[in-house]
């Protein structure tokens, strides 16, 4: 029997014929292509705000204790706002409506200046400059690249790449949604609360979290958004493992969708210990309980009054349990775009595909075993330290493989520079340095002098922003033409893509030169106040010139999809002329219900690009494409 | 003895301006201190030169000292907070909309012990331009940790609850500290250097009034208002001898 016979082609054709109303179809529907697309937009909008709240701060970092032109940005969201309002017009409701998330953020913006604890006398202040980082990290983590890499991409596109007609529990799909948008819509009304946002940064460390105000709102949302993610993660799994389309085996199954599954199992397995850790931060800030909170605890010079006998180090075991391998959940999906991308435009097999497998499921399994690298400084001591130096030095080795394999995959391949190539040939070297400079960080010796500073700063934020987003940046161009039918402006795009990577590193690379040179992170003033900083503090207004081009060049990117949206025209189903079933086998956009008009059979490998086949050379031949009767010598 | 009699006069003055303005009876009395003077504390405000400049020009207040035991000639008693605790009319009591003014100047607050109703203003400034932190330690009221960097020159606060003497502190400069009281009626009053209070517009009753100071505890004496008379009620604190 063929490994991977799904039973859906009855519950396909049944799902077909049913009518249903808008309400079902486009808000409350259980269809993973529109539950996909729905997450796509709620990240995006959490993607755009977190960034904004990083473009305030960085005023506050590069001019100190000076009023801000906020009306900048008050007016350019507005802009923004009205310019989508008159794409979309009355005709086109599903793009108008978009400009409420920019009017929203322009709002927010407004907010903020009108608040004495934010931004009085059109200054920030320090401590809303915490909060605006606690919620930037917590915004861009886990309400952004999380629900996008895996919420959008894996819903919209796993199901169809194994040939499935669904996610396996539909309906477990739409709630874990749901809970995901009140989980965020949660943490932004705490901007709104007495005591404003949280401020002990976005990996709440006690004491600081549970004395600090804001957090309490911090907590209830990431219980909602955690609870989401395990629906979504026991749903992946689930529908990897029974779903599969006749034919597609293990080791036929794209590369991205097993990026997919592994991720699921990491966020499925780490995600329960922050879940109990915020369940327990919240009792000791609700009921006064002393989970984090130890015995004759002073703060401030006072003694705090609490019963004590807890400890503030079981809040970082129960973080990083889930954070490390949240850094890939972070990561593997975009490996996995970048690897479709990658093979696809270079026309040519994924060199080392069993290699790539193997280390992802390797590289899961290790990701629990190298957490408490964050926490050398807590002293734990040297024997212990070793075992995770060890253990962070042998994950390396995983990436390493994929790096090199992306690299071999382009070796002699015929390069295609489209828009999502140009993105994922990017990625490679950034997510290079992102690794690379994480290496210090793994071990004791060099991470006591790099701890809390900006060095650590710059090295995720190579992990996850031209680590992460980039990649997902190129996911978006390679799948849009399969969510809309129509491609992306490339002139658009390659602006969008110039502006975007060196503006990163304009942002984050003299973070590294920063923490090399001991400047702490957290310092609303990025580091006036000390000596040692004053060398490099001329980096701080480098960096916010940066990060404020990286904004205006995601003018191009949105213009871009709303343009297409509007005025785009229809390519063909197989855009790219990929191999995989979501090109090959499904009309773009795929049919509502059940994706496929018939169902479609797998008979080869993932990516067989300029295969020999009967002695020709097949420029690309789809995974349902039948094998071929050899053909007899004469 | 010639502050003394300066004393004699302010107060006279003081009462009968405030005789004039309020109908009602009125307490008053001088607090003062009996017992050994202890050695205050002296602060290093060497991480803020400003600060310290402020205090050099100011030969009384040079070196910065502990504001834990203010004394006037005579032993006069200063930062004792006396207040009403019982014997008041129940009744909802006017809420002033002028603020109550809270100076963080040569990184110490002025005045070191205030009192406000609930409801009232209190305006903090930051005459110093340095970054200061305004932390409140209170049970009832919504505690609050706000930093004031030099650009802010101020800020308002309101306490919605009544609640008794709490602690305000600096969490940039760990000497600066101070102490707020949150009222629901406005008879209390605080002693200057000079060991003075006075409460006035009291209807005729038999009222208790407490006497609060940060280091030497809180005592209570009991005064009867007979009409709209003037009763002096002189207090020494004591301090205790370690056993």
């Amino acid at each position: 029997m063929v490994e991977g016979i799904a039973e859906h082609e009855v519950t396909a054709k049944k799902v077909h014929h049913e009518e249903l109303g808008w309400w079902r179809k486009y808000i409350f529907s259980v269809d993973h292509k529109v539950i996909g697309i729905q997450y796509g937009i709620t990240a995006l909008a959490f993607l755009l705000t977190g960034f904004t709240l990083m473009a305030l701060m960085r005023w506050s970092l590069a001019y100190p204790d000076e009023p801000g032109p906020w009306w900048i940005f008050i007016s350019g969201f507005t802009i923004m706002g009205i310019v989508v309002f008159l794409i979309g017009g009355i005709k086109r409701p599903y793009i108008s409506l978009g400009g409420f998330i920019f009017i929203g953020i322009a709002g927010l913006v407004w907010y903020f200046t009108t608040q004495d604890s934010m931004l009085p006398v059109g200054t920030m202040l320090p401590e809303f400059y915490n909060s605006l980082g606690a919620m930037h990290g917590t915004i861009m983590v886990f309400l952004g690249i999380v629900p996008l890499a895996v919420g959008a991409f894996g819903n919209y596109v796993l199901p169809l790449q194994i040939g499935a007609p669904d996610m396996s529990f539909p309906r477990l799909n739409m709630a874990s949604y749901w809970i995901f948008l009140v989980g965020g819509v949660l943490m932004l009304t705490s901007f709104f609360l007495p005591g404003g946002a949280a401020q002990s940064g976005w990996t709440s460390y006690p004491p600081l979290s549970v004395i600090q105000p804001g957090q309490t709102m911090w907590l209830i949302a990431m219980i909602f958004v955690i609870t989401s993610s395990l629906l979504g993660a026991i749903n992946f799994i689930v529908t990897t493992v029974q779903l599969r389309a006749k034919g597609m085996t293990w080791m036929r199954l794209p590369f991205f969708v097993w990026t997919q599954f592994i991720t699921a199992f990491l966020l499925l397995l780490a995600f329960p210990a922050l879940e109990v850790g915020a369940i327990f931060q919240l009792l000791d800030r609700v009921l006064g309980t002393s989970f984090y909170m130890s015995s004759g605890m002073v703060i401030g010079g006072e003694v705090v009054e609490i019963a004590g006998g807890g400890s503030a180090l079981l809040w970082q075991h129960l973080f990083w349990f889930l954070a490390h391998p949240e850094v890939y959940v972070l990561i593997l999906p975009a490996i996995g775009i970048v690897a479709e991308i990658i093979t696809n435009n270079t026309r040519k097999p994924l060199w080392g595909y069993k290699a790539m497998v193997y280390s992802l499921i390797f590289i899961g399994f290790m990701s629990f075993t190298v957490y408490a690298h964050h926490m050398f400084i807590t002293g734990m001591g040297s024997k212990v330290a070793t075992w995770f130096m060890t253990t962070t030095m042998i994950i390396s080795i995983p990436s390493i493989i994929f790096l090199a394999v992306m690299v071999f995959t382009l070796w002699g391949g015929s390069i295609r520079f489209s828009v999502p190539m140009l993105f994922a040939l990017a990625w490679i070297p950034m997510f290079g340095i992102g690794g690379l400079t994480g290496l210090p960080l793994g071990l004791a010796p060099p991470d006591i002098h790099l701890h809390d500073t900006y060095y650590v700063i710059g090295h995720f934020h190579y992990v996850v922003a031209p680590g992460s987003i980039i990649a997902l940046f190129a996911g978006i161009y390679y799948w849009f033409p399969k969510m809309t039918g129509k491609k992306l402006n490339d002139m658009l795009g390659k602006v969008h893509f110039w502006g975007t990577l060196i503006g990163m590193n304009l942002v984050f690379g003299p973070m590294l030169i920063q923490g090399m040179a001991g400047v702490s992170r957290r310092l609303y003033d990025g580091g006036l106040q000390y000596d040692h900083a004053q060398p490099v503090l001329f980096l701080n207004e480098w960096m916010s010139w940066g990060a404020w081009i990286i904004g205006i060049f995601q003018v191009a990117f949105i213009i871009n999809i709303f343009l297409t949206l509007k005025k785009g025209e229809k390519v063909s189903d197989n855009v790219w002329e990929a191999t995989t079933l979501e090109w090959s086998a499904a009309p773009s956009p795929p049919i509502a219900h059940g994706n496929f008009s018939t169902v479609p059979e797998v008979h080869r490998s993932a990516y067989e690009y300029n295969v020999p086949v009967n002695g020709r050379i097949e420029e690309f031949a789809p995974q349902n494409q039948p094998e071929e009767p050899v053909e007899a010598e004469e | 003895m010639i502050n003394k009699f300066r004393s004699s006069v302010l107060a006279v003055i003081l009462l009968a301006a405030f005789t004039y303005a309020f109908s009602g009876g009125t307490v008053t009395g001088t607090v003062t201190y009996k017992g050994k003077i202890p050695k205050l504390r002296k602060f290093d405000m060497a991480i803020e030169p400003v600060c310290v400049m402020k205090h050099e020009k100011d030969p009384e207040s040079y070196p910065a000292r502990s504001e834990a035991l203010i004394l006037g000639d005579g032993n006069t008693l200063g930062n004792v907070f006396v207040n009403v605790i019982s014997g008041l009319p129940e009744k909802k009591w006017e809420i002033p909309e002028e603020p109550v003014i809270l100076n963080q100047d040569g990184c110490t607050y002025k005045p070191h012990v205030l009192a406000l109703m609930a409801g009232q203003p209190l305006k903090f400034l930051n005459s110093d331009g340095v970054l200061h932190n305004l932390h409140t330690l209170p049970e009832e009221n919504d505690e609050f940790n706000v930093t004031m960097p030099k650009f802010l020159k101020e800020t308002i606060r309101t306490f919605e609850y009544p609640e008794p003497m709490f602690r305000i502190k600096c969490d940039v400069h760990p000497w600066m500290g101070g102490f707020l009281a949150v009222m629901d009626h406005p008879f209390y009053s605080i002693t200057d250097k000079d060991g003075i209070f006075l409460i006035s517009g009291l209807e005729p009753g038999t009222y208790e009034v407490e006497f609060w100071h940060e280091k030497l505890g809180t005592r209570t004496e009991t005064v009867t208002i007979e009409g709209e008379e003037t009763k002096t009620v002189d207090f020494t604190f004591t301090r205790k001898k370690k056993k």
